[in-house]
């Protein structure tokens, strides 16, 4: 997937070091940014470079991939929610699993990261892709604008892309929080629920309205530790290493 | 608008290599499932007479209309029936069923079900990409194990996957990031031994009837299936309010409340109940693992991925190994599942088989030089070598393989053995040669299920009440969460339309009463169109007693429909869903019908009339301490010891008969009895096989 390497690169200061866009996007580079902008209502801010800040999405989902049990319930509930049918290729989270693979690897959980600086946004020729000021400045796509060049899907940085193809309506589609959830009677978005996160049957999804770190330690949590249910079913909390349960753990019987 | 089904089932003929399509919408009274399954090949199998591995038997292997739903408990699950090779004497048509995302995928790709005939005349893998089905040649995947055939096929389907994939060029195709879903055979089942099982993913495997040799008879190998497409929901709305309804009912929408279940099975169950306990000594990392839309997630995913998603028998037919060390399973219970595993054997014939050989070890009869001459190493027994020796010797047909390929019933009679270990119940059989699971002696109804049908009916939902709820609170000291009493309170609320509190007297009466018969009659109609047809799992449905329930009460009787209803935009009530049930129940009789099952013949094996009920004798029972009336007052009794009397058994037998409206002398439906359920056509056959009563 594309969008690593192109765009320019922007110079920090001239002389200093210099960050390649995805290291922007990717990195640390729009949420001091964001964070600032936090709250106050812009529609963007000429960085030097010509970058453009869009103000932060009020709302951010945090997976934990060691609790997730890859039964894609969030996958088959984000789809129903919003487009009346349960489809794996629809949702707008997208969790992949090798069931071979021993613990703690296997399930990824691939969320959208509702970016400080959304590439997919800037990618989009129409405005189509973009900040939702009604809706907690969640990153989203306007179908009806949507002229399906899958620019967005190219430029978002991460594989697989968040931005997906929807081949049945033809248009671009992306996670939204839940604002737009025309099959599911709930209020959605930034300041309401998200189907995915409701219905994990492992609370391995979560949301929080503080901008994450950018950067996968920022958006992939641990949601286990201090969790006293996760721990009664003798599951381990450990962040590093050490996956033993707490007890096992604690009795020191063996490492991994 | 309709919901549920895609339209379509894929029909295959193997010799031909041409495929077809069979539309849904013919069967679709039916349910799904196993429903739709029996009607298909009743159709399609010209004669049903003939034996599991002649290319004349159909496969079917189906979906249900709330498969790749968010619908909890159901969304993963595949039904696959057709005539087994496991079943003693006469190779029944039969059924099995397995968890994972197949189902899913299958109706991702736009069928609600594969039917397969025919023989190839090499060896074939079929290739399901959405429409596009090919038949392609598996010479170099025969051999295989159950996961090096997937991960092959993985690679072969969509490559080193960790992107999107499309089914082709061009915005009009489907993407996916999702790996194919396989089922496939092990080198088990391509030696057409009787104990084979299909495998998909990590753990999920129908054993029971021997469906991988039947496979391997058709030279099929695998079947890999990846879909882009959705389900079509009839009502989202209200399919996503009943999902969120369904999470008071489970932990995860009570987490802040959690209370652990009284027994490791039910929708109000922790995550790994079917698993953790067998993780090895000294201990390694777990973590949960669940099939497609899972509010339970009961198995579990092990650092290193050895074993990964197996539960249950997979584990505790080689629980040998903690019996040899120390009483905690090992390394050695891993081996041995991952074993048994990739050579896609059954683990539940293995349970039976490997007592059995113990058995005769113990009593001298089997070894060097020994009556029954084998070199396996008997000693070995809870050690890995004498695992992968007994798995090779049956795969490769050497030693006493040979024998035991064919199951331990057949193995038996070769070793002029059958009629004397099965009384005494050192060959633990049941019925129609499958191993005990749960004793016909002190919880009959799972006995009588599986005795008026034709395999181990593996149905929990009485079972967790009846027997391992009062039995694991009275070896612990505790109070069961219900009294007997009211256990058969809720229980008359739930049993509709018999609704009789006396259905759940196991008494040494209650066993051979009319309300046994009811409860049995429920039973089978339940099992058959909401957990086979519809294809609710085992191990959450059915929803009796709830943790989190208001007053403790379940969802069943509210919750099945609920879900189907929204899914299809039909508007069924749970007790048409039972008669569907019996529709089907009688359709699958009047199959066994027509390959010689007669009243005559149904009889449990003679350790349960001769034999007192021994617990932990036979497979790994506890007391048998059961709900009984007695002098007008109920209680939970421990019913050790207990023979089935069979002059009792017979008059049961017919009571029931009459309840289904079977003819009382042969135990075949009645032309009368199959009309009302709409089924003339079937009574048409049976008359002309000469076998429908008079």
């Amino acid at each position: 997937m594309s969008g690593d390497t192109e765009g320019a690169v922007m110079a920090e200061n001239e002389g200093k070091k210099a960050l390649t866009r995805r290291e922007f996007v990717v990195g640390m580079g729009g949420a001091g940014v964001g964070a600032v902008l936090g709250g106050i209502f812009v529609h963007g801010i000429l960085l030097p470079d010509e970058i453009v800040a869009l103000p932060a999405s009020e709302g951010y989902l945090l997976v934990d991939t060691k609790k997730c049990a890859a039964c894609q319930t969030c996958m088959l509930s984000c789809s129903l929610a919003h487009e009346g049918e349960t489809s794996l290729s629809l949702s707008r989270i997208q969790v992949v699993s090798d069931p071979f693979a021993g613990y703690p690897e296997g399930p990824q959980q691939n969320q959208c990261r509702q970016c400080p600086y959304p590439a997919c946004v800037e990618a989009c020729p129409t405005g189509a892709n973009h900040v939702d000021a009604a809706n907690g400045n969640v990153r989203t796509i306007d179908a009806s604008k949507c002229i399906g060049c899958e620019r967005c899907i190219q430029a978002c940085p991460f594989t697989p892309s968040r931005v997906e193809w929807n081949f049945e309506e033809k248009h671009s589609q992306k996670c939204d929080l839940c604002s737009n959830t025309p099959y599911w009677d709930q209020k959605g978005g930034p300041g309401g629920k998200q189907a995915c996160v409701e219905l994990c049957p492992l609370k391995a999804i979560a949301f929080t309205n503080e901008i994450p770190i950018q950067g996968d330690k920022g958006y992939f949590v641990n949601l286990r530790k201090g969790d006293a249910t996760w721990l009664a079913f003798g599951f381990p909390d450990g962040d590093n290493a050490e996956y033993l349960s707490a007890p096992a753990a604690q009795a020191g019987e063996g490492t991994q | 608008m309709n919901g549920g089904y895609t339209g379509k089932i894929l029909n295959v003929d193997l010799t031909s290599r041409k495929t077809s399509i069979i539309e849904t919408a013919k069967y679709e009274d039916w349910g799904g499932g196993h429903g739709i399954g029996s009607a298909v090949f009743w159709d399609l199998c010209k004669d049903k007479t003939v034996s599991g591995f002649d290319p004349g038997n159909v496969v079917t292997i189906m979906t249900s209309p709330l498969s790749g739903t968010n619908a909890p408990a159901v969304a993963g699950r595949t039904e696959v029936q057709g005539i087994g090779v496991q079943g003693y004497p006469i190779e029944w048509f039969t059924r099995s069923n397995f968890g994972g995302r197949f189902s899913g995928m299958l109706k991702f790709a736009g069928w609600d079900g594969i039917a397969i005939q025919g023989k190839a005349d090499k060896p074939v893998w079929i290739d399901m990409r959405n429409d596009d089905v090919q038949i392609r040649d598996a010479g170099d995947l025969w051999g295989l194990d159950t996961l090096e055939t997937q991960e092959e096929i993985w690679r072969r389907v969509t490559g080193e996957l960790n992107d999107w994939w499309s089914t082709g060029r061009g915005r009009d195709n489907g993407r996916t990031t999702q790996r194919p879903a396989v089922l496939t055979i092990g080198p088990a089942g391509e030696r057409m031994t009787r104990v084979a099982a299909l495998l998909h993913d990590a753990g999920n495997g129908a054993g029971q009837g021997g469906f991988g040799g039947v496979f391997g008879s058709k030279n099929l190998k695998a079947i890999s299936v990846i879909g882009t497409g959705g389900v079509k929901v009839a009502d989202p709305s209200a399919l996503m309010a009943a999902r969120e309804w369904s999470n008071k009912y489970a932990i995860a929408g009570n987490w802040d409340n959690y209370q652990p279940a009284p027994f490791g099975m039910g929708f109000h169950s922790a995550p790994g109940s079917a698993a953790a306990a067998y993780a090895p000594t000294p201990p390694i990392p777990i973590g949960p693992m669940g099939c497609m839309a899972c509010q339970h997630n009961c198995r579990v995913r092990f650092g290193g991925g050895q074993t990964n998603g197996s539960s249950c028998l997979d584990f505790l037919f080689y629980m040998w190994d903690a019996r040899k060390h120390g009483g905690k399973p090992t390394q050695v219970l891993q081996d041995a599942v991952d074993l048994v595993q990739r050579a896609g054997i059954n683990t539940f014939e293995m349970e039976g088989t490997i007592i059995w050989l113990a058995n005769l070890y113990g009593m001298g009869l089997i070894g060097r030089g020994k009556k029954i001459e084998s070199s396996l190493p008997f000693d070995q027994i809870g050690e890995t070598i004498f695992a992968k020796q007994l798995f090779d010797a049956i795969v490769e047909g050497k030693d006493i393989g040979k024998d035991l390929a064919q199951g331990s019933a057949r193995a038996a009679e070769a070793w002029g053995r059958y009629d004397e270990d099965t009384a005494s119940g050192v060959l633990p059989l049941q019925a129609w040669g499958y191993p005990q699971h749960y004793d016909a002696r002190t919880e009959v109804e799972w006995g009588y299920g599986s005795l008026l049908g034709e395999r181990d009916i593996n149905e929990h939902d009485f079972n967790i009440w009846v027997y391992w709820v009062p039995t694991v609170a009275t070896l612990s000291g505790a109070q069961p969460p219900m009294s007997a009493e009211e256990l058969s309170e809720l229980m008359a609320k739930k049993l509709v339309p018999y609704s009789d509190p006396m259905m759940m007297d196991y008494s040494d009466e209650g066993i051979y009463s009319e309300s046994m018969a009811k409860l049995v009659a429920w039973h089978r109609h339940y099992t058959r169109f909401y957990k086979q047809s519809l294809a609710y799992c085992d191990w959450s449905w059915a929803d009796f007693y709830n943790t989190y329930g208001p007053d403790h009460v379940g969802m069943t009787g509210e919750g099945e429909q609920k879900f189907f209803n929204a899914v299809t935009g039909k508007n069924i009530t749970f007790e048409e869903g039972l008669e569907t049930g019996r529709k089907i129940w009688n359709l699958d009789r009047a199959i066994w019908v027509l390959q010689g099952r007669h009243k005559d013949m149904e009889f449990f094996t003679e350790q349960n009339y001769q034999v007192g009920a021994v617990p932990g004798f036979t497979t790994f029972e506890a007391p048998y301490v059961v709900p009984v009336h007695e002098n007008g007052t109920w209680s939970y009794k421990n019913v050790a010891g207990r023979k089935l009397d069979k002059g009792k058994v017979e008059e049961w037998k017919v009571k029931y008969y009459k309840l289904e409206g079977w003819d009382p002398e042969s135990g075949c439906p009645t032309r009368e009895t199959l009309e009302k359920l709409g089924l003339a056509n079937v009574a048409d056959e049976l008359a002309a096989a000469k076998k429908l009563p008079a």
